[in-house]
């Protein structure tokens, strides 16, 4: 990493800035709009470390929060406001309550040398030792440049304002050294984080919205809930399904319907969008939703989903939130693009993250699981608390057509062309019978209960509650490397 | 920019829905790709006209090429 670039230069054309206690960037005003009217208590000097620290309330509920000093030298971080960093992360330790930290800093100071470098430094420490154990929210309203990009990165979900800017170089030495031209809305806005990098979990169309968002996951990771089992009311499901098995479809509105009305929070809605990642309310109680999304890429599974859906799984297992996955994948997407890409790998981050995953996790099957990616989708094998499937759903190796065009090559190859469609799909009908049906799934127990799409809501809440009987708490068991 | 609309995967074009000239909203139904056996409905990510329909009925697309562009 190098030292930050200036982002933020004092141009002689832009109107005197204004008195500190008027300006927007006043950490003050900033913190005051994170936490509950009144609840504020700075706990830190007000000076000029760039950095401002503050206890205060959530919805209630007890948070640590820091801020950057933009209204000094662009909010560059040296030894004194990275230590203030540091404070608040031993705080928020101490008192076991989620950390927020607001960013608009230009990164290390240059001045300070080494010196910004090595404290900067300790604030990835405290918060990489931190990981796991309490909620890290960090939410980027303006530059976020070299220390400061690496600083939301280490986090647990990344909320990006209009006005955030996230880059490791800034524009000005990307054209020294490469040449090339670009500006810092391309080379870090909203758009290239929210659809591209998966550096930022969320966009935020204001900086009010940036905040109020924030609040939301604050409250979802640290303030939970208990489930209420008794509360969760069945609808059908199934009419969020299309008509044809092969017809692909949105799955947002069947998640929705999942979970508790208006609660659905996602992350990383437009980066890898084949696999939808949410936090939400079930029966109250706080729960994390993976979903393939058969409507980009069919649904399939490939390196950048797998790689989310991975995060996601042990950003829950870390804090403690059960898990809904729901199923309807045609498979691993092939290609060399993919190889390449390191599916390989990145698909076995997937398999490691459930397998080691000790919240309650219960997946739900809704019309087809193949291949390796029924496996990677919280299988049996795995160590799934329960297992669902509706009725109708194949649990198998792949599509029948094209497990008995391998199976009977040779005898497929002798029959006539013109008949061959129609041994082919009598061969598909046999072989769903004795491979791949939902009855064969039960009967050798990979799928444990087939329900009705009407009585889903209810099966899920009590399987969740059943679960967490008697099961100690184990937050903190692992970090959430951002992977 | 003009919003132009790709294929995210290989597939072969299964039904082309809209016509050049058509106004779409965002969420309507361009064409329907065929791939991994499923039809996988390609749907307009902004309002707009259909300025250029790129396939037909039977083509096999590429990931990243260029179905149809919206003015």
């Amino acid at each position: 990493m190098t030292a930050s670039p200036q982002v933020q230069p004092q141009s002689p054309a832009k109107p005197a800035k204004p008195p500190r206690h008027q300006d927007p960037r006043n950490p003050h005003k900033r913190l005051r709009a994170l936490l509950d009217e009144d609840s504020m208590e700075p706990i830190s000097a007000d000076d000029d470390s760039g950095m401002l620290a503050a206890v205060g309330t959530i919805d209630g509920a007890h948070v640590v929060a820091f801020c950057s000093d933009a209204t000094v030298m662009g909010g560059a971080m040296g030894e004194v406001g990275c230590r203030v960093v540091v404070q608040a992360y031993e705080r928020a330790l101490a008192d076991d309550a989620p950390i927020v930290g607001l960013w608009h800093s230009g990164g290390a100071r240059l001045a300070e040398g080494v010196l910004s470098l090595d404290a900067v430094g300790r604030i990835f420490h405290a918060m990489t030792t931190t990981s796991g154990k309490v909620p890290q929210i960090s939410v980027v309203l303006g530059p976020a440049a070299g220390g400061a990009a690496y600083g939301p990165a280490l986090t647990d979900v990344v909320i990006l304002g209009p006005e955030g800017r996230i880059f490791v170089t800034g524009p000005d030495v990307v054209r020294s050294v490469t040449g090339e031209d670009v500006d810092m809305l391309r080379l870090g806005g909203p758009e290239p984080h929210g659809r591209r990098s998966g550096v930022v979990h969320m966009l935020a169309e204001s900086e009010a919205d940036a905040i109020g968002r924030a609040r939301e996951v604050a409250g979802l990771l640290g303030a939970q809930g208990e489930m209420d089992a008794s509360g969760i009311a069945d609808v059908d499901l199934g009419e969020a399904l299309p008509d044809s098995p092969r017809r692909a479809y949105d799955v947002h509105p069947l998640v929705e319907q999942i979970l508790d009305a208006d609660t659905m929070l996602e992350l990383h809605p437009r980066w890898a969008p084949n696999i939808v990642t949410a936090l939400g309310r079930f029966g109250g109680r706080t729960v994390g939703v993976i979903a393939n999304n058969p409507l980009r890429l069919g649904g399939c599974l490939d390196s950048l989903s797998a790689e989310k859906a991975s995060r996601f799984v042990r950003m829950c297992d870390a804090f403690g939130v059960p898990l809904l996955v729901v199923v309807d994948v045609p498979g691993y997407l092939p290609g060399v693009g993919q190889e390449w890409d390191g599916v390989v790998r990145r698909g076995a981050k997937l398999l490691h993250a459930f397998s080691e995953a000790v919240v309650p996790r219960v997946t739900l099957v809704t019309r087809k699981a193949y291949g390796g990616a029924y496996i990677a989708m919280n299988a049996r094998c795995l160590g799934a608390t329960r297992v669902f499937a509706w009725p109708g759903a194949v649990v198998a190796v792949m599509g029948a057509t094209a497990a008995i065009r391998i199976l009977h090559r040779r005898k497929l190859a002798e029959v006539a062309p013109e008949i061959r469609p129609q041994v082919e799909a009598e061969l598909a009908v046999e072989h769903e019978v004795i491979a791949g049906g939902v009855d064969k799934a039960v009967e050798i127990g990979v799928v444990d209960e087939v329900v009705q799409p009407s009585a889903t809501r209810s099966a899920l809440a009590a399987a969740i509650a059943h679960a967490f009987t008697g099961l100690a708490d184990t937050r903190g068991h692992h970090g959430n490397i951002p992977l | 920019m003009a919003g132009e609309i790709v294929a995210e995967m290989v597939a072969n074009v299964w039904k082309v829905v809209a016509s050049p000239g058509d106004e779409v909203a965002a969420g309507d139904m361009i064409v329907i790709l065929e791939s991994m056996k499923m039809e996988i409905p390609v749907l307009a990510e902004q309002s707009g006209t259909l300025a250029e329909l790129r396939v037909s009925e039977g083509d096999v697309v590429q990931e990243g090429d260029v179905l149809a562009v919206l003015a």
